[in-house]
């Protein structure tokens, strides 16, 4: 009846402006040039979560705190009981319903590192698992650093490397006449197999992305039903609004 | 049951018997035109969502503690301990957002539509006036879970009244009741934030919606259905192209609230930051007066407004322009009533002039939205590049498009006060489609 | 304009499916908001057992602790103290524990001391009439409001009276006996507030 409204016209540029908006997100996320790895944590895969709990417990929290996190709601989502975390993970003596402390002074590590290691509760929801993952893959030997390594993502980091066991020693390969990193070469292996690596720093930040969030894992179960629920309600709406409208028509 | 009802409406009736005709008034009564389109939901889509900021605003309340030492923390106890509080914070973030998606739309509606046309200039300044205390209210309260990006922003959008020229620094330190947003910053915008601008906003639109329903809606042909014949089904003496808001118009809003709910279910359950659009990832960090975040920038709602900051530049020793500018732009929109003289309202019927300075508007106004979060930066060498200079490429840029946003109101005083506009003939009635 | 038929029977089905629809999502989403009232973790955390020394306490006196934020009193009931309890029990409202009291405490506790060793009170200290805490008022001699007093507890509120194993007096507002929590010794000298013996122990 009327011609096509200038609303058709428009959408278009609406529908754009929104794609435009998600495609720009990602590089929205840490600030670096470089280019981060995927990190495909998952946070459904509770045997991952657990790993990469083992590995916190085992390798970070000599430093990093989690003071967001308590150690039952941990047991809870992890599918863990209260003994296998109390034995396992607790080193510090803490409660089961305290949060996870370091037990690390604040002052000696600013001493020794040049600032405090920070919490790492919220680490995912500021920097982006990519990144975190990435940091983790790209430490090496640097014998100009005052600690002894280096990060290609994070230059200059104060962070020693505790995870060098588990990958070995990695070195840089510099661009001929600059100190710019151009690659990194594992000079002497580790523990684990480069694979075996990636897996066990994916499983890492996969429990840091947990942390950073626990209640992703209630969000992801409601939502299915919520908007199944949603959409039955617009369902009889519309048929509502459709029977009403036969007046109007 | 049927009969209990009826039984306390009479009971109440009896006792009050002005509520009925109020009721009549603005429900069963009330004749809007038959021909709303889809741009017609959000002003319904806006009120749900004000209600939804105020029921989980104030539960929020209840767990957050508005203090500089203790605000970050609460939040993370509001997403961790409390229970479900995860859900109701997140409604609440994902509201705030939606609320400027459907109150630009709703705006983008009235601009399209000539709803701001004479005799709804009330209605239009009134909606303005909503608009600029909601903006106000989005402020405040993303100062409020304290995060880096919430300290940082509180510092850039308050040191905009610093740029005052003389009272500026004075005043600027009278509005965070320190030299830094702090304890006393943080808890002045907590109590404006949830009690002061909460009530102007529920006062403003009671009025808004008083003074649309003395004056009835627009509709998309901007054909005045009060003007036109008479005679419905429901009553002889009604506008014949008028339909009962209630039940037809509200089943109808129920429709778009269904459709509305499931994208916003959609976001609040599987994308509550939105990719860092409506959470930042930046405010996963704690507050600190030491380290400003990388790329500091304003949530996304606001960005097109700051864009308009910083392509002005300084000028006289004064950085003040920009910040005039900023709230120019609004201020146009304030005035839009006057400077559009079309004798026309809707698009449809409007010359060709009108359409083609509008969609030109819109563009503006989302690159502006662009520049304004930094996308350019990251398109530019995309799109032409690694070695352009953004800097350069992004000032061009941005102050075209903010002179293309001023000239929209320009040309458009030009274009209908000195008959410029060559418009199509308006039917009498409305006109349907499907 | 339509046809002036209307199918009032699908109108009203619709409308009703839709307002039934509606309506469980309304309630359905009032449920979040009604349980982030309950404890959160952080008080759940905070109500853990407490673990408290029996070292400085001595005979006759009384220790308030805080479990759950609750007062918890813990007393050190000398010999003469005790022999006055099963000569209140004419004057009580529930003497055995076992009427309207018999929840009141844990079935460990339900005995003539009220207690798991006689000589060791572990009680919420918690008026069951509106919620005050009573007073300690230990000296078994004459009291204003009691010229026979046995010593026990008094609530200045509403001047309820209990015994020395907080089991109230008739003729007070007090319904019930005061709680006892569950707890259980550790060893000798200590005990744990809300966690209950281990069976057999």
């Amino acid at each position: 009846m009327t011609k096509p409204t200038l609303l058709k016209r428009l959408f278009p540029a609406f529908a754009l402006s929104l794609g435009l908006l998600l495609a720009g997100q990602p590089a929205a996320h840490a600030e670096d040039d470089g280019q981060l790895m995927a990190s495909g944590a998952n946070i459904r895969d509770q045997a991952s979560l657990q790993r990469g709990a083992r590995l916190f417990f085992n390798y970070c929290v000599g430093c990093h705190s989690l003071k967001y996190l308590r150690y039952s709601r941990m047991a809870d989502d992890l599918g863990l009981t209260e003994q296998q975390v109390m034995q396992n993970l607790d080193f510090t003596g803490a409660k089961f319903d305290d949060p996870v402390i370091s037990h690390m002074p604040a002052e000696d590590a600013a001493k020794w590192f040049g600032k405090a290691p920070p919490d790492l509760s919220l680490e995912v929801s500021a920097k982006g698992a990519d990144y975190i993952y990435t940091y983790l893959n790209t430490f090496y030997l640097d014998p100009k650093s005052p600690i002894g390594w280096n990060n290609t993502t994070l230059p200059n980091a104060a962070m020693p490397f505790p995870l060098w066991e588990l990958q070995g020693e990695q070195t840089a390969v510099t661009r001929p006449g600059s100190d710019e990193v151009e690659k990194l070469e594992l000079a002497h292996p580790g523990k684990l197999t480069p694979g075996e690596y990636q897996q066990a720093t994916r499983d890492l930040v996969n429990f840091l992305e947990y942390v950073s969030e626990p209640a992703a894992l209630q969000r992801h179960h409601y939502g299915v039903w919520v908007l199944l629920f949603l959409a039955l309600f617009t369902l009889l709406a519309y048929l509502l609004k459709k029977e009403y409208w036969k007046d109007v028509h | 049951m049927a009969n209990v009802f009826a039984s306390i409406g009479d009971w109440v009736n009896e006792r009050a018997p002005g509520l009925m005709p109020v009721y009549r008034k603005h429900m069963t009564e009330y004749y809007a035109p038959k021909n709303f389109n889809l741009w017609y939901y959000f002003g319904s889509l806006a009120l749900l969502v004000l209600v939804n900021q105020i029921v989980t605003g104030i539960f929020l309340t209840m767990n957050y503690d508005p203090s500089a030492a203790g605000a970050f923390d609460s939040v993370q106890y509001i997403m961790r301990d409390v229970e479900w509080g995860w859900l109701i914070r997140y409604m609440h973030t994902t509201g705030a957002s939606l609320f400027f998606v459907v109150v630009f739309l709703h705006m983008f509606r009235g601009i399209m539509y000539g709803s701001f046309k004479k005799p709804r200039e009330l209605v239009w300044l009134l909606g303005m006036l909503i608009f600029l205390v909601l903006m106000a209210e989005a402020f405040m309260g993303y100062v409020l879970p304290w995060g880096n990006m919430s300290f940082w922003g509180a510092k850039v959008i308050v040191s905009l009244f610093g740029t005052i020229p003389k009272i500026g620094p004075a005043l600027q330190e009278w509005i965070m009741g320190d030299f830094l947003p702090a304890d006393a910053t943080l808890n002045r915008f907590f109590a404006l934030h949830v009690i002061a601008l909460p009530i102007v906003l529920l006062l403003l639109v009671v009025l808004h919606l008083a003074a649309l329903h003395e004056v009835g809606s627009n509709n998309p042909d901007g054909v005045d259905v009060k003007h036109g014949p008479k005679g419905n089904r429901w009553d002889a003496l009604k506008p014949a192209d008028g339909i009962p808001f209630h039940p037809y118009y509200t089943v109808k809003d129920l429709v778009g609230v269904g459709f509305f709910l499931l994208i916003a279910a959609f976001i609040i359950f599987f994308a509550p930051t939105f990719g860092g659009w409506f959470l930042e990832h930046d405010n996963s960090i704690a507050a600190n007066n030491l380290v400003t975040p990388a790329q500091i920038k304003p949530v996304w709602y606001f960005t097109a407004f700051y864009a308009i900051v910083r392509m002005i530049p300084s000028a006289f020793g004064t950085a003040v322009w920009g910040v005039i500018g900023m709230f120019g732009s609004i201020a146009l929109l304030f005035a839009l009533p006057w400077i559009d003289a079309g004798p026309v309202k809707s698009i449809r019927y409007r010359g060709t002039g009108y359409k083609v300075a509008l969609t030109i508007f819109v563009v503006a106004f989302l690159c502006l939205m662009a520049i304004g979060m930094d996308l350019t930066d990251e398109y530019f060498p995309k799109l032409f590049g690694a070695g352009i200079d953004i800097t350069l490429w992004d000032n061009v840029f941005g102050r075209i498009m903010t002179l293309t946003y001023f000239g929209f109101f320009v040309f458009l005083w030009l274009y209908t006060h000195l008959g410029w506009e060559k418009t199509k003939p308006v039917p009498e009635r409305v006109t349907t489609h499907d | 304009m339509a046809n002036e038929v209307v199918d009032h029977g699908r109108r009203r089905f619709l409308t009703s499916a839709t307002a039934v629809v509606g309506g469980v999502g309304i309630v359905s989403a009032a449920v979040p908001f009604i349980k982030s009232w309950e404890p959160s973790a952080r008080a759940k955390a905070a109500g853990a057992p407490v673990t408290q020394s029996l070292k400085k306490i001595e005979s006759g006196q009384q220790l308030i602790v805080a479990w759950r934020s609750l007062p918890v009193f813990i007393v050190n009931r000398t010999p003469d103290q005790l022999a006055t309890l099963p000569k209140q029990d004419p004057r009580l409202v529930d003497p055995k524990s076992d009427g309207s009291s018999a929840d009141q405490q844990p079935k460990y506790a339900q005995n003539g001391t009220r207690s798991i060793k006689p000589e060791w009170l572990v009680m919420v200290g918690i008026c069951t009439h509106l919620g005050c805490v009573p007073n300690y008022v230990g000296e078994i001699k004459p009291e204003p409001f009691d010229p026979d007093w046995q010593g026990g507890y008094y609530c200045p509120c509403h001047h309820s009276r209990y015994d020395l194993a907080g089991r109230v007096y008739q003729g007070v507002p007090a319904p019930k006996n005061m709680q006892i929590p569950p707890y259980h010794f550790v060893d000798d000298t200590t005990v744990q507030i809300g966690v209950d013996p281990k069976e057999g122990a």
